[in-house]
């Protein structure tokens, strides 16, 4: 890749927005599963197949699955971010591969948010 | 019909007997029958229960458990696990839908609400391994403006005007660093990033590499410009694998799109940085140990002056920063110095993150403004201690810092602060301890760790921890000696003045601060060989014996009841108890306070295992021979009240050798035992079985013999005299109103029950207050003379009732209701008569210096409840006559040398509720024990002084072999007669377990003390073959 110029690197950011902020995006949903030293000792690998195998069994394109840091609770690892354009980010806590199953049909499917696993909804600082 | 033990009401409804709770009938009464339960278990057919949707269903009564969904097939092993057992089977229990509550907002919930994110700023948002993530979140931003339009002293002002300081703990102002090495006139320069995160506890540094790296090659990289280094490290432990392989990736992303290497973003500006894996020497966090580590150079520390940012690596300059420091530059440079050093206090700008661990709800990673109060982390951040433990202290700093107590809680937390307090900053980890930490432990886990990691340069650092560790391991096992304190502060001193590098200057301080704020413990852990956290292996063989003030061997005689040796249970019993009979049903059983069968379980049943001891005693009938002592001397002893303290102190006193009378006012024996205890719980035959025991070795009992002169005692030929008076006066609430006719001493009416008198009319409404045994007992009670509804009023919440919580349990089978958080404010008399009660609502407030939440009232909150009497049982006094002529307390407790449990009074001696005002059995007992050796001492011209010794096994039992793991970890309940007919009668409640059921419960014990006597076993032979 050819370094980047003063102007190249604002082109990216403005590009990369769209990769991260759903609203810019081209896609409608978008799974972060957070992957920290915590969250993978706790389980949170499983999470992110579980996430793998029921994106591609149900066939959807619009919906990425990526992984993060740890967020911060690290007692209730392994924890991921559900966002789904027109409903307010989810952060599940304490999943299992079966809690992921059901998040993954009622919340990214249904776009039913699964309130028993929830920590909170919205961003963390608040806006 | 005699008392069943369980009352099965199934529902008969039509709904039920649709789904089939005729063959539920069928089924239980063929198990029951089966298994030989027709005597114990009645099965009764109710009318429509209500919950026909969880059809069929059956109530379990006593206890009120409810199943639902039954199937004839379940029933076996129900009737297995639950009726012979007596373990509820969970899986068939009805449980209660969760309530729908609205998920919260994220930044509602506490733990987010009050964090700052600066550093953490793209926490869980952007994927770390992908670069383009950074740069959506105006990543990069700071570097193009750094690069475009400022020059690098520019630069190194924003970040001196911010008052940022150095966030690996030693908080040096990192602008001040950055100009002393850019002023050297030198080149090349090296800029280092200290990922050497090696305190216990602390994962910040880390944490960061893994969910953000960019932000610290961005942070490195202006850092660079400023100081005018073109080469940079970053030094990270090679322990974290995840957070070198993220930066990594970042770093070959960055060089990728020329954010590092020549010419970065087309400026004259180039730049490069490499990954240095240090091995995991704790020594290398300090710099100059860093440079010699990435110069191949054995990892010591070398004087400064020079500082590395004049002489460093490669002996060019040199800065080396904390991760965290880095990541807060690009921050500093997008919102400038004006915006970040609003942040924070005095002293200390910006934000910090520290690692929230140890004995607190929610652990992680946080970050929050500087000056925080330690109070806002705990509790709201870190949602308080787990189990509604006492918080204790917070440990910062890791092995370099020290230990905050509770009663600091409201400190701000920065650096100077934490310094004063005896303690740093570090880099930021947070070990939280609650009331289950030993301080003296703790210390010597951390100076074993700083004795393992010292580099051995400096003879106090290398030769001084491993003294400190040889006299703190010492300590730990009980053996201390007088002046270790000293020695420990000396020692620490001089470390601190003699070392050269951090490491060793601030080894001592986990000692020194522990020192400070919990002085009393390693007095404890010295003087009286205790540790009063109950955690020190080498003074606490086992937690049960420890905490038990008989110190009776609860681990040998449990697994004697395991093997059915219940014989020899009970002697081991005895060895230490006199009353076991009384004790196995009145005892508070302090035994099961520290049970280690609590984690994840319940404590052992040990009451109730030596209840049914002396069950099987009575119905053996092989009671235990009794015979007076025979006497060895001439002195005789008098000892005021035949309570469990009197009759404990006349046992032992006649097993000494010494005649003993025992002078008792009222006109049975027993004390509180036979006044204030009511029949259900004690019953007066069992009472009167062991007082004639203690009768039977020998001791004199006089009833109706109140003594108002010790004088007169002593004329008598008595030589000793041993005040164990019960507390039997009542304490007032000291509330407007309270001389009011229906305001009655609950004492009073326990002690005419009991005694067969007529009892003051209590009338249908009976109100209580207090929450403890009396006010329990005194409910129940009123319910059984025929009051209609008793109502308990409590200040605070049920688990801070000091009551058995078995008794409260049986107290709301039968009715009691409690009142939880009201306190009275007022009698409302009329004519003189009580109408009713004022009572103001409480809340559980701010907890105070002990962590405990105290009950506040709230204003406005005033309610009256029309009572027909009030039974105020708060807490009771003792009745010291003036011709006892012996010093007292402010509350009338007799006041005695706590080493001699000698009065003022020459021979006069005092113990149990006299002393400590209302205490429980077993503790009264155990001073009275004490009380009879100090007498002993006295008469005998010997020194009387109290001795401290460890608590060991009484005897060598080993540990039962286990068929099969025993995987159930609840206590059986205890079965009780059913509620409704326990009105108008005094019948015991409790009718003691089954010796099935008793052997499988005894077999649960953990037996922690086998560990230790193996231990101890094993190093006595080492000796012994050292010698041979």
């Amino acid at each position: 890749m050819p370094k980047l110029t003063l102007d190249e690197l604002r082109k990216k950011r403005e590009d990369a927005r769209k990769s991260i902020y759903l609203r810019e995006g081209d896609f409608t949903g978008k799974i972060t599963v957070h992957l920290g030293t915590c969250g993978i000792a706790a389980g949170a690998r499983a999470i992110v197949s579980t996430f793998l195998e029921e994106l591609e069994a149900s066939g959807l394109t619009n919906v990425v699955l990526t992984t993060s840091g740890c967020a911060g609770l690290c007692s209730r690892e392994p924890m991921a971010t559900v966002e789904m354009l027109d409903l307010p980010p989810v952060k599940y806590v304490e999943l299992t591969p079966e809690k992921a199953k059901r998040i993954f049909r009622e919340h990214i499917v249904g776009s039913t948010i699964v309130a028993g696993y929830a920590l909170g909804i919205g961003s963390e600082t608040g806006g | 019909m005699a008392a069943r033990r369980i009352e099965l009401m199934l529902c008969s409804g039509t709904g039920c007997v649709a789904g089939g709770s005729f063959r539920i009938k069928k089924a239980l009464e063929e198990e029951i029958a089966r298994r030989d339960l027709q005597g114990e278990v009645s099965i009764v057919s109710t009318g429509c229960n209500g919950f026909c949707g969880q059809g069929p269903l059956m109530v379990v009564e006593p206890e009120g458990i409810l199943y639902g969904w039954l199937d004839p097939e379940e029933i076996p092993s129900l009737v297995q696990e639950h009726f012979l057992k007596g373990r509820p089977v969970k899986k068939l229990m009805f449980v209660p839908r969760e309530k729908k509550e609205p998920v919260p907002l994220l930044r509602d919930i506490p733990f987010f609400k009050k964090q700052t994110l600066t550093v953490l700023r793209n926490k869980g948002l952007i994927d770390p391994e992908r670069i383009d993530d950074y740069i959506a979140r105006d990543g990069y931003v700071a570097l193009e403006t750094v690069l475009t339009s400022m020059q690098p002293e520019e630069v190194i002002e924003q970040i001196r005007k911010s008052g940022l300081r150095g966030r690996g703990g030693a908080g040096f102002p990192t602008g001040v660093k950055w100009k002393v090495c850019r002023n050297e006139p030198r080149t090349p320069k090296y800029i280092i990033c200290n990922c050497d995160e090696g305190d216990p506890g602390a994962y910040m540094d880390r944490s960061v590499f893994e969910s953000d790296p960019q932000s610290v090659i961005e942070g490195q990289t202006i850092a660079a410009y400023a100081i005018g280094a073109s080469h940079g490290y970053i030094y990270v432990r090679s322990e974290y694998p995840l957070a070198i392989k993220r930066m990594q990736i970042a770093l070959q992303q960055a060089r990728e799109y020329g954010l590092l290497g020549e010419n970065i973003l087309g400026s004259a500006f180039s730049f490069d940085l490499e990954i240095r894996e240090g091995s995991g020497a704790f020594v290398c966090g300090e710099e100059t140990s860093l440079i010699h580590s990435i110069e191949g150079k054995s990892p010591e520390p070398r004087q400064r002056p020079p500082f590395p940012a004049q002489v460093g690596l490669w002996g060019c300059p040199t800065v080396i920063n904390n991760v965290e420091t880095l990541a807060n530059v690009p921050v500093i440079i997008n919102r400038g110095a004006d915006w970040f050093s609003g942040i924070g206090t005095e002293t200390s700008k910006g934000t910090k993150i520290f690692s929230l661990v140890g004995k607190i709800n929610n652990t992680g990673l946080i970050e929050v403004p500087m000056g925080m109060k330690l109070r806002e982390i705990i509790y709201e951040i870190g949602d308080g201690i787990p189990g509604n433990k006492k918080f204790k202290a917070v440990q910062t700093g890791g092995p370099s810092g020290g230990c905050i107590p509770a009663s600091l809680m409201d400190l701000p937390i920065d650096y100077e602060s934490l310094i004063q307090a005896g303690s740093m900053m570090g880099s930021g980890g947070m070990i939280v301890m609650d009331e289950d930490t030993c301080m003296v432990d703790v210390s010597k886990f951390y100076i074993q760790f700083t004795n393992d990691e010292s580099c051995g340069k400096c003879s106090t650092c290398r030769d001084g921890s491993a003294a400190l560790l040889e006299v703190l391991t010492r300590i730990t096992n009980g053996e201390g000696r007088d002046g270790d304190i000293e020695f420990l502060e000396e020692l620490g001193k001089a470390i601190k003045d003699a070392s050269m590098c951090g490491l060793g200057t601030s080894l001592p301080n986990p000692v020194l601060s522990t020192i400070r704020y919990f002085r009393d413990e390693y007095e404890a852990h010295i003087k009286q060989k205790r540790c009063p956290a109950v955690v020190c292996r080498g003074i606490i063989s086992s937690p049960c014996q420890y905490m038990c003030p008989l110190h009776t061997d609860v681990p040998a005689y449990l697994t004697l009841i395991a093997r059915g040796q219940f014989k020899e249970a009970l002697e081991v019993v005895r060895r230490t108890n006199p009353l076991p009979i009384i004790c196995g049903r009145v005892c508070m059983a302090h035994c099961t306070t520290k049970c280690r069968s609590k984690e994840g379980g319940d404590a052992i049943a040990v009451r109730e295992l030596k209840r049914f001891l002396t069950d099987w005693e009575l119905a053996s009938g092989e009671l235990p021979e009794s015979a007076p002592f025979p006497r060895k001397y001439d002195e005789k002893v008098a000892i005021i009240g035949s309570g469990p303290a009197g009759l404990t102190a006349a046992y032992y006193l006649a097993e000494k050798g010494y005649a003993v009378t025992v002078f008792e006012k009222f006109p049975v024996a027993g004390g509180m035992l036979a006044l204030a205890i009511p029949d259900y719980r004690l019953p007066k035959k069992l009472l009167q079985m062991e007082i004639d025991v203690i009768r039977d070795a020998g001791v004199d009992i006089k009833t109706n013999s109140p003594v108002e002169d010790v004088g007169a005692v002593f004329h008598e030929g008595y030589r000793a005299v041993l005040i164990a008076v019960g507390a039997h006066k009542n304490r007032k609430l000291e509330i407007p109103g309270e001389d009011a006719e229906g305001v009655i001493d609950p004492l009073t009416v326990l002690r005419k029950v009991n005694l067969g008198e007529e009892v003051p009319a209590l009338g249908n409404r009976v109100g209580i207050i207090g929450g403890g045994n009396t006010a329990v007992d005194a409910a129940r009670t009123a319910l059984r003379l025929g009051s209609k509804e008793v109502v308990i009023f409590y200040r605070r919440t049920r688990p801070e009732m000091p009551a058995i919580p078995e008794d409260v349990e049986a107290a709301f089978e039968e009715g009691v209701k409690i009142e939880y958080l009201v306190a009275p404010t007022r009698v409302v008399a009329e004519h003189g008569r009580l109408k009713g009660v004022e009572f103001i609502r409480t809340k559980l407030g701010e907890p105070d210096a002990s962590g405990r939440k105290r009950p506040v009232p709230i204003e406005g909150s005033e309610f009256v409840v029309e009572l027909d009497s009030l039974l105020p049982a708060v807490s009771q006094d003792t009745e010291i006559p003036a011709g006892f002529g012996v010093e007292v307390t402010k509350g009338n407790a007799v006041k005695v040398n706590n080493e001699t449990l000698m009065t003022n009074r020459d021979g006069v001696f005092a113990c149990g509720d006299a002393v400590t005002l209302p205490t429980d059995v077993t503790s009264a007992m155990a001073e009275a024990r004490n009380a009879a050796e100090l007498i002993h001492k006295y008469l005998r011209g010997e020194e009387v002084k109290r001795e401290y010794a460890l608590i060991t096994p009484s005897i060598r039992v080993e540990p039962i072999e286990l068929e099969s793991e025993i995987t159930d970890t609840t206590r059986p309940l205890m079965p009780r007669i059913p509620a409704e007919r326990r009105k108008g009668n005094f019948d015991e409640v409790e009718l003691g377990y089954i010796k099935e059921v008793a052997m499988r419960e005894a077999a649960r014990c953990l037996r922690c003390d086998w560990e230790v006597q193996k231990m101890r076993e094993r190093a006595r032979e080492q000796e012994i073959g050292v010698e041979a």
